[in-house]
């Protein structure tokens, strides 16, 4: 798997989708900052089946993400496909306080 | 008043020092305590016949929720003893506030099933004994069977990350959902040892951080940066040193507390990768040598039975 970051939106009827692929620590700082801003639907979701491992820096960016998309655009934030691992990390950290998991 | 290293175990009421009673079974010279009404008196004696125990044990179902006084109490007699607290995995503590209040920097979470299968004579409880009375330090030796490999490796630069990550995936070798659970957390906990020692640990006299998260950088020639694991089939250990000592014993406390009660806040101030490591070990330990020091590490199970969500075991111990 490629490590490197990117955000690739995929065109959806009534919901806005992302999925994310590489790694996710501070190298992904300036897209995730970036991301809020192209949310222009109430629901968002984001596909982490091509995502690796997610840091704890990682973990900061996506929260902080996440809370600006609730604040900002009201939408609410589904979260697909998020491995074993990652699921453990995201309820120990409280982004399923923002985000709920949800099917394809 | 002469030290020595009598311990002292103290349980809620007899059906709870049976259900611990084999824990001690190797453990000599220790002086089991029930903590019912008579227990100031029963300190009081204990003190009066000059007996001064290195280490208290006490059973997570007295402290914190029945007795959360005890500690202080215990204190009290005995000002320079250790406080260990061993629990069962099936209910650890809710929270570590009140361990944060009385500075209790040791806890063990006792599987015991996984014991009575392993039937391993080196478990957690008989190393932390030994390690406090004889004030020696952990090391990752002491997780994995002898004869395994410990692979070493000397930071020069950030961009080693990756590579170190790498070895450390390719020594778990095994096709199960289990091997590949064990080389995701693994990944993840090198990851975090290594930018906490990067960036996390250098800080300037005034407390600041020197480097920015994921900036390259060279390590100084002083840092000492040494990331070490092992693995044997069934236990992953791993550990970290660098040569800054800015992690206070009372501080790791606090991380460990303040991430388990509060999840969401989007600041990082280093606290949240020091309570990742912890939730994703079976059991953790940090020694620091203040302005000198700090030694991150611990071990992971492939056949982890601890989830992530619950309070895990740990060790604090500060030198120098």
């Amino acid at each position: 798997m490629d490590a490197s970051f990117k955000i690739v939106p995929h065109p959806k009827v009534l919901c806005n989708y992302f999925s994310l692929a590489g790694n996710i620590d501070a190298q992904a700082e300036t897209q995730l900052m970036a991301l809020p801003a192209k949310v222009n639907q109430q629901l968002v979701k984001f596909d982490f089946g091509n995502a690796g491992r997610i840091n704890s820096m990682g973990i900061a960016l996506l929260l902080r993400c996440f809370k600006r998309i609730k604040e900002e655009k009201r939408a609410e934030i589904q979260v697909l496909q998020v491995n074993a691992t990652n699921t453990m990390l995201f309820k120990m950290t409280g982004i399923f306080l923002l985000a709920a998991a949800a099917k394809d | 008043m002469q030290q020595n290293k009598t311990i002292l175990a103290l349980f809620a009421d007899n059906a709870d020092a049976e259900a611990m009673s084999s824990c001690f079974f190797h453990v000599p010279e220790v002086i089991s305590v029930i903590a019912d009404r008579f227990l100031k008196v029963t300190l009081g004696e204990i003190a009066s016949a000059r007996i001064d125990p290195g280490l208290a044990v006490i059973s997570s179902a007295l402290y914190p929720g029945k007795r959360p006084q005890l500690v202080e109490e215990l204190r009290g007699y005995f000002p320079g003893l250790e406080i260990l607290v061993l629990a069962p995995a099936s209910m650890p503590p809710h929270s570590l506030e009140r361990f944060m209040l009385d500075q209790v920097r040791h806890l063990i979470i006792e599987n015991r099933q996984e014991k009575a299968a392993t039937g391993d004579g080196d478990q957690p409880l008989s190393v932390a004994i030994g390690n406090l009375i004889l004030k020696r330090q952990w090391h990752l030796g002491q997780y994995v069977k002898g004869g395994t490999e410990i692979q070493e490796f000397q930071l020069s630069f950030s961009e080693e990350k990756e590579q170190i990550i790498k070895a450390l995936e390719d020594s778990i070798v095994g096709d199960s959902m289990e091997y590949e659970m064990l080389r995701q957390k693994g990944a993840l906990l090198a990851d975090e040892m290594l930018e906490n020692a990067f960036y996390g640990a250098p800080k300037s006299d005034d407390g600041m951080k020197i480097f920015r998260k994921g900036e390259r950088r060279q390590i100084l020639p002083d840092e000492g940066i040494v990331f070490r694991f092992a693995f044997d089939g069934e236990t992953l250990a791993m550990e970290i040193k660098d040569g800054w000592g800015s992690l206070g014993a009372d501080m790791v406390l606090e991380y460990l507390a303040k991430n388990s009660a509060d999840m969401g806040a989007a600041d990082d101030a280093g606290g949240r990768g020091l309570f990742i490591i912890w939730r994703f070990l079976d059991h953790f330990h940090v020694c620091v040598n203040p302005g000198k020091e700090t030694l991150i590490g611990g071990h992971l199970k492939k056949s982890s039975q601890i989830p992530p969500e619950t309070i895990h075991g740990f060790h604090i111990t500060t030198t120098g």
